[in-house]
């Protein structure tokens, strides 16, 4: 009898220490604690969706998470550190935009192509991936798409729920001025406690000055013409949102930034503005297309803002890239962070 | 002081539980999308006398003291509380009583400004519907999936059961389920990807199909089976989903080529003919007539796409079919024009009596869902007319009909409200071609629609369930090869 009670008395105290030490472990990983509750999942519910959490998951987890919050200077200070990841580097491009400093902080940084400025939406994604890709959309006024990846987000997050897609379906459609759909993601968040402030402050009929001003600034983004386009035609969009509005500097700059980083130079000519965005990124561009073109006139470097700093390293780098026949082994150290070395020597990843 | 402790730790013991990450949506009227002062609004509709009962809430959100009196004959019945909720046995009963006659409700609340008291009534139908409802429950919008299921709701209670679901067939895609002419015994869907085939339940055989032969630009798409059962008439579509830039349209699909094609399922071929295979001309939503000696579909000339989408208007045509050798004839006779009417016709639906051609109008091409304009139209077929529909249409989508195996009621997928999300509304047809004002599948939960957030895609009617469930869809996905056509 004693035995028996000292077996379920030990049985009992094992679970309670497994079930206490699985606690703890969740709850030291502060940012997978936080993005399971804004995808509405109790921390047991994460772990079956996402596995252990682990120092990389919960970097990501922040990133996506101070993203949402809109802390700024929390996504940079955790993308400082270049982990050669995607997600890394997509908020690392998204917040240096957020401070008009896209272009120039662009090469600093691991960038895959252009999929570090738009997260690929398509089969080879991950659920993770997806719920990410509508925060530039949103971040430069474009709502359709932030609309469609909120809802892609929804659709294959674990519990098809969650405060981090309803809050960007319910502001992508009150931006839109469709106020009865964002009354249906609003009022389910008026019924969550963590979200309920939140989603008060933006029920159409009660905003404040403050907000009616953001919600201005956002609609002022929005494209004045329809333009039918495919789901990953981001040239033509950023296009057509720039002819409603080509003061759009944030829009601009990734446009330009997707020229170069697709090496598209002829796209990046017919697209720069150089009354419009400025920067050395851009300067070391335009040398490439105008030497390619025989139009290194003093005019052109006039027209396009080109410095005579940028233009002796161009030429610095040309006279050891023909010496060395192409070799990239003696322009790594200096010139490895321009655009000429990136134009010449990155090379897609086929299977990324 | 220790009394004060533990009713404290109870408290917060209480506000914990309350506190949970669960969204329970009640009670609550905030926002702009439930402008009625009940949702749903079942105020002064015709009902079916075996529809499940009408659960509803006030929407008022600062009201107080809800009272509701119903009444009808000698039956009266008060219900207090902003939920409005009815056991299924006392409706039923209520139902009985009142068939062929008017419930009269009287609703009371006070407000701030003062007490609120309105009287309206549900007129209950002798018209019964089909009992069943299958649709698919699907995130909108999007053309993408997870967790797909299709259900089947029995309509004269809240029962619903998954005639195919995610879970027996690896999350596959499947695409909506439909009847023939409202039949149980009659029906088929498709299972898309690998293992994937047409589901033909046929008295209640159920067989994969690869409804595709060389031929063919793609595998079946739209398309409906013939009431004798051996036919089924299909659109081929290369489909192209494609996004709006402005006025929240949201995703736009579009085909830049179609054809028409039959199926013989006892024979095992494709049967195709180059008149209904032109490269100059889409067509598209074939549908049979409820004799099953025509075909109504939709068809459009070519135009470049996307630069033409907005000038493509689809008109509503019918051709001769011959059930003995499955061939499509000629002449097409033009019975709605998209050109004359500067609008664009789809998703035909004729009314197994004959007399009916349901379809829906939208400004332009064929993927009217996310068109606010869309709304439903109405032919008489013996006159060609078309008859008022506003007491059906909304401001929002109004499409994807189906009819009750009687004609006389048909379920739709509408926007209405939020604008977003598909629900089933019904609406019945007086012989005359009177459409009543149109009412939401209810729920037992008044605030069902509140916190779902997927959409009610493709409601169809059938007098029967349908004789499988999602474990035999599963089994049948796993093991059995499709049937290849010729």
């Amino acid at each position: 009898m004693i035995a028996r009670k000292v077996i379920w008395i030990t049985a009992v105290a094992v679970a309670l220490a497994a079930g206490a030490s699985q606690f703890l472990y969740l709850t030291k990983y502060t940012y997978f604690r936080k993005y399971a509750s804004i995808n509405g999942l109790s921390l047991v519910e994460a772990q079956r969706a996402w596995g252990r959490p682990d120092k990389n998951s919960e970097w990501v987890m922040g990133l996506a998470t101070e993203a949402f919050l809109e802390n700024w200077d929390k996504v940079s200070a955790l993308a400082a550190e270049d982990h050669h990841n995607l997600l890394g580097t997509y908020y690392y491009n998204l917040s240096n935009a957020k401070r008009g400093q896209l272009p120039d902080k662009l090469l600093d940084y691991y960038q895959p192509f252009e999929r570090g400025l738009f997260l690929p939406v398509n089969d080879k994604a991950s659920a993770f991936q997806i719920g990410c890709a509508g925060d530039v959309w949103w971040a430069l006024g474009y709502m359709p798409l932030a609309e469609r990846d909120a809802m892609l987000g929804l659709t294959f997050s674990p519990a098809h729920n969650g405060s981090r897609f309803l809050r960007r379906l319910a502001e992508a459609n009150l931006v839109k001025g469709d106020h009865e759909a964002a009354s249906k993601y609003l009022r389910i968040l008026l019924n969550s406690p963590a979200d309920r402030a939140w989603a008060k402050r933006r029920l159409p009929g009660q905003w404040s000055p403050q907000y009616q001003l953001a919600i201005e600034e956002k609609r002022a983004l929005l494209p004045r013409m329809d333009y039918v386009h495919g789901m990953d035609q981001v040239q033509i969009i950023l296009r057509v949102m720039l002819n409603s509005n080509p003061s759009n500097r944030m829009a601009l700059d990734y446009l330009l930034c997707y020229d170069l980083l697709t090496k598209d130079l002829d796209a990046f000519v017919a697209d720069f503005a150089p009354s419009l965005t400025a920067s050395r990124l851009y300067e070391e561009a335009m040398l490439i297309f105008l030497a390619s073109k025989g139009g290194m006139d003093m005019d052109n470097f006039r027209h396009y803002n080109i410095s005579e700093n940028t233009l002796e390293r161009f030429n610095r780098f040309v006279t050891i890239y023909k010496r060395d026949n192409g070799a990239m082994a003696n322009l790594t150290q200096d010139f490895g962070k321009t655009y000429w070395y990136y134009f010449y020597f990155a090379q897609r990843n086929e299977k990324q | 002081m220790k009394n004060s402790n533990i009713i404290t730790a109870f408290l917060c013991l209480v506000l914990l539980l309350g506190c949970g990450r669960s969204y329970d949506v009640r009670p609550s009227g905030d926002g702009t999308d439930h402008r009625t002062a009940l949702f749903p609004d079942y105020r002064d509709v015709t009902i079916p006398c075996n529809i499940a009962p009408l659960n509803f809430y006030y929407t008022a959100a600062e009201g107080s003291g809800f009272v509701t009196a119903f009444s009808c004959g000698k039956l009266s019945r008060t219900i207090r509380g902003r939920e409005v909720v009815w056991k299924e046995k006392t409706w039923k009963k209520w139902l009985q009583s009142a068939k062929g006659t008017n419930i009269q409700v009287v609703s009371s609340y006070k407000t701030p400004s003062g007490p609120v008291s309105f009287t309206w009534t549900i007129h209950v139908s002798e018209d019964p519907i089909d009992g069943y409802l299958t649709y698919r429950l699907i995130e909108p919008g999007f053309e993408v999936w997870d967790d797909l299921e299709i259900l089947e709701r029995n309509l004269e209670s809240f029962d619903v059961r998954a005639i195919s679901d995610y879970r027996n067939t690896q999350n596959k895609c499947m695409n909506c389920h439909i009847h023939s002419q409202g039949r149980g015994d009659l029906s088929m869907f498709y299972l898309r990807g690998k293992g994937g085939g047409a589901i033909l339940n046929r008295d209640g055989t159920l067989r994969k199909l690869t409804l595709k032969n060389a031929g063919m630009i793609s595998p079946t798409v739209y398309g409906e089976i013939h009431p004798g059962g051996r036919w089924g008439v299909f659109s081929t579509n290369i489909i192209i989903p494609a996004m709006h830039s402005l006025d929240n349209r949201r995703m736009e699909v579009y085909d830049t080529a179609s054809d028409l094609c039959v199926a013989d399922f006892d024979g095992g071929h494709m049967l195709t003919s180059p008149a209904y295979a032109r490269e100059d001309v889409f067509e598209t939503f074939p549908v049979f007539s409820a004799d099953g000696a025509s075909v109504y579909y939709c068809a459009a000339p070519a135009g470049k796409l996307p630069a033409q989408l907005e000038q493509m208007r689809y008109s509503l045509v019918r051709i001769p079919f011959d059930s003995e050798n499955g061939t499509l004839g000629s002449p097409a006779d033009t019975l709605w024009s998209g050109p004359a009417h500067q609008a664009s016709a789809c998703h035909p639906k004729a009314s197994p009596d004959g007399r009916w051609l349901l379809f829906t109008v939208a400004d332009y091409g064929t993927f009217p869902i996310n068109h606010r304009e869309c709304d439903l139209a109405l032919m008489d077929l013996q006159s060609g007319n078309l008859l008022p529909m506003e007491a059906v249409n909304a401001d929002r989508s109004d499409t994807y009909h189906s009819w009750s195996s009687n004609s006389k009621w048909f379920v739709f997928a509408s926007k209405r409200g939020d604008g977003m999300f598909g629900k089933p509304w019904f609406s019945h047809v007086s012989p005359d071609g009177m459409v009543s004002k149109a009412f939401l599948l209810p729920q037992k939960d008044p605030h069902f629609y509140d916190h779902m957030l997927r959409s009610f895609n493709v409601p169809d009617l059938g007098n029967a369930p349908v004789p499988f469930d999602a474990r035999e869809i599963g089994r049948i996905w796993q093991e059995v090869e499709a049937e290849p056509f010729d």
